[in-house]
């Protein structure tokens, strides 16, 4: 742990502080500028707030600060900042969040590279109100095409580059910018495109599957991962650096807490608290976390059947009721129930399903064509 | 742990979740060849060699005489140009020389690059240099970003192939999912050194072992390493039964 690479920190570069002061110690003072990094954890576990009070600190410090923002209009992203005792005014923000979509598709589908919208957080007043003959529509390019626009107005206009960038999030852009497209090199051209920029850049990212290697994960130069798991009754958050291309850091995991003046790093917590991180123990939580995947395993199986018994007309009403019944337990967080009545549900499906006669197949093969004489 | 190093001129896989250590080991491999005199390249597909020269400051390593090849792909351009690959006569450029700031795409062509042509363009030096060690870093930006035509797993198999007929002794890396199953690349190789990330609440443990070592004997341990300033050192003293 602390033997890890401490002596690679003490290099004499300038180092691009975060804001959150527990975690610039544990970045050995803090990110290596003009690169980018991720920043990823589940809904909610204050990603953007983090990404925020990164911002912040380089407008204290005169910076050019601009926040992407492809998730949450801005007036969202003001009010709910609203809520901390900062000063936000000067932060720039660029709102690509897709319009209401055209459900017919036309020829007057523009991307919104057209129309930059970039203003200072004190002016952002209301939502933009989608315009009734097109609907603007987010793509990468066009979201690289605004900051770049952005970039060289704000060099025109101020003789200053900006500094430090949040995109929020990547897994927007992934989700509704990448229909159908190559995504891994269009996120490979894009994180090179954050690159070239040379301002220091976090990207938001919900990790989706830990099983699928994503892109933006093994390009960034670094990730700050943000923990949130049940213990008992609690929630319970923790922050931990998983990867820091060209640095030593601290590698363990500490506890945070979200205030009014945001996210806050306990690097000396009592042991306790440490004691239940969310790594593999056999512990309450754990068995916990067990018993959710359980659960939604068993529900999602069951959901297959269901279509299954629609397609092929076999009456499954009662079913349903027992299952949205199990589906309530869950939300209640009764796990135990919830498994017994969709495992319940499971073993009647299937024993109706088997009952039930085989569907036809889907496609008979055509005879061949009699010979007639 | 390998029972004396490497057979040399065959591809081996050094292979890890992000932030394993696989780019410096890889790098220690190359440094290990410069000391003795031997020519050395590192191609680079995930990272800018201003970075990686940045990243390797720490380490009190001189590789000064590195060839490192900048094999990352520019921006893409999303006007229906005609695509230019990367230059086959494209030359790597010494770690002294490398400068400061990234390369930047320029404004009108920006190039891309496909394992063809740099299959194309090792070819090239190859001939006209001797290299006797060889980092692709890394594979997996290799099979995510340069194969759009073509069939990934064949073509991974092709390119190592290529590797094994050019006798350098390559290493590859690779990165693997946190959890999950190995990436093909794993069972082409002739080799495979795994590094392992676990977390503790004391911090992240690094461990190191020997997958697969065709042609030799190897120790089957797993051990656990550090990353100090000379780079990562293997802790040989405590042996772990760790069951795979």
């Amino acid at each position: 742990m602390g033997r890890v690479v401490r002596a690679l920190g003490r290099l004499s570069m300038d180092r691009v502080k975060t804001g959150v002061a527990g975690l610039d110690t544990m970045l050995n003072g803090g990110l290596l500028p003009a690169r980018p990094y991720v920043v990823s954890g589940p809904t909610g576990s204050g990603k953007t707030i983090l990404a925020v009070q990164f911002l912040l600190d380089g407008l204290r410090q005169q910076e050019p600060c601009l926040l992407v923002t492809l998730d949450e209009p801005p007036i969202e992203v003001k009010a709910n900042m609203a809520t901390f005792t900062w000063n936000l005014d000067r932060l720039k923000i660029l709102d690509a969040t897709p319009d209401i979509r055209a459900h017919k598709r036309q020829r007057s589908v523009i991307d919104v590279g057209t129309s930059l919208d970039v203003r200072d957080m004190e002016d952002v007043t209301e939502i933009r109100q989608s315009s009734q003959i097109r609907a603007l529509e987010v793509t990468v390019h066009s979201v690289q095409k605004m900051i770049k626009q952005e970039f060289s107005h704000h060099l025109e206009r101020t003789k200053q580059r900006y500094k430090r960038v949040v995109i929020d999030s990547m897994t927007a852009l992934k989700m509704f910018a990448m229909q159908g497209q190559d995504s891994r090199i269009l996120i490979q051209s894009f994180v090179r495109f954050l690159a070239e920029l040379e301002a220091t850049t976090l990207i938001i990212s919900e990790r989706l599957n830990k099983k699928i290697l994503e892109t933006e994960f093994f390009l960034a130069r670094g990730e700050i991962r943000l923990n949130k798991w049940i213990d008992g009754s609690v929630i319970r958050r923790a922050i931990s650096i998983e990867k820091f291309r060209g640095s030593s850091f601290d590698d363990r995991m500490h506890p945070i807490s979200i205030g009014d003046n945001g996210m806050v790093v306990y690097l000396d917590a009592p042991a306790q608290t440490r004691v239940s991180t969310p790594a593999p123990k056999p512990g309450e939580s754990l068995l916990e976390t067990r018993l959710i995947d359980e659960v939604s395993n068993v529900i999602e199986s069951i959901m297959r059947q269901i279509e299954d018994a629609h397609r092929r007309q076999v009456p499954i009403r009662d079913i349903e009721v027992s299952l949205s019944r199990a589906m309530l337990a869950f939300q209640r967080r009764n796990y135990q129930k919830a498994i017994k009545l969709a495992l319940a549900c499971d073993s009647e499906l299937k024993e109706r399903l088997g009952k039930a006669p085989l569907p036809p197949p889907i496609s008979t093969p055509p005879r061949p064509p009699q010979v007639i004489r | 742990m390998l029972h004396g190093g490497f057979v040399p001129g065959r591809p081996y896989i050094v292979s890890g979740p992000p932030g394993a250590g696989k780019t410096i080991l890889a790098m220690q491999f190359l440094r290990e060849g410069l000391e003795g005199g031997e020519r050395c390249l590192f191609v680079a597909l995930e990272e800018p060699p201003n970075e990686l020269k940045i990243n390797m400051r720490g380490f009190r390593w001189n590789l000064d005489d590195l060839d490192v090849l900048d094999a990352n792909s520019d921006i893409r351009r999303f006007e229906p140009t005609p695509i230019l690959e990367i230059s086959t006569e494209e030359e790597p450029a010494k770690m002294r020389a490398i400068g400061e700031r990234i390369r930047k795409t320029p404004d009108f062509e920006s190039k891309e690059v496909s394992v063809h042509s740099l299959q194309q363009l090792l070819k090239n030096l190859f001939l006209k240099r001797n290299y006797e060690r060889v980092v692709v870093d890394s594979m997996t930006a290799l099979r995510y970003f340069c194969m759009r035509e073509f069939e990934e797993t064949v073509t991974t198999q092709s390119f190592m192939r290529y590797l094994a007929e050019s006798k350098v002794t390559s290493l590859l890396t690779l990165e693997l999912p946190e959890e999950g199953e190995v990436p093909p690349e794993a069972f082409l190789a002739r080799g495979e050194i795994r590094l392992h990330k676990l977390r503790d609440e004391t911090g992240i443990k690094r461990f190191l072992s020997v997958e697969k070592y065709k042609g030799s004997s190897h120790d089957e341990n797993v051990y656990p390493f550090d990353i100090t300033n000379a780079g990562i050192v293997i802790n040989m003293a405590p042996m772990l039964a760790v069951a795979h």
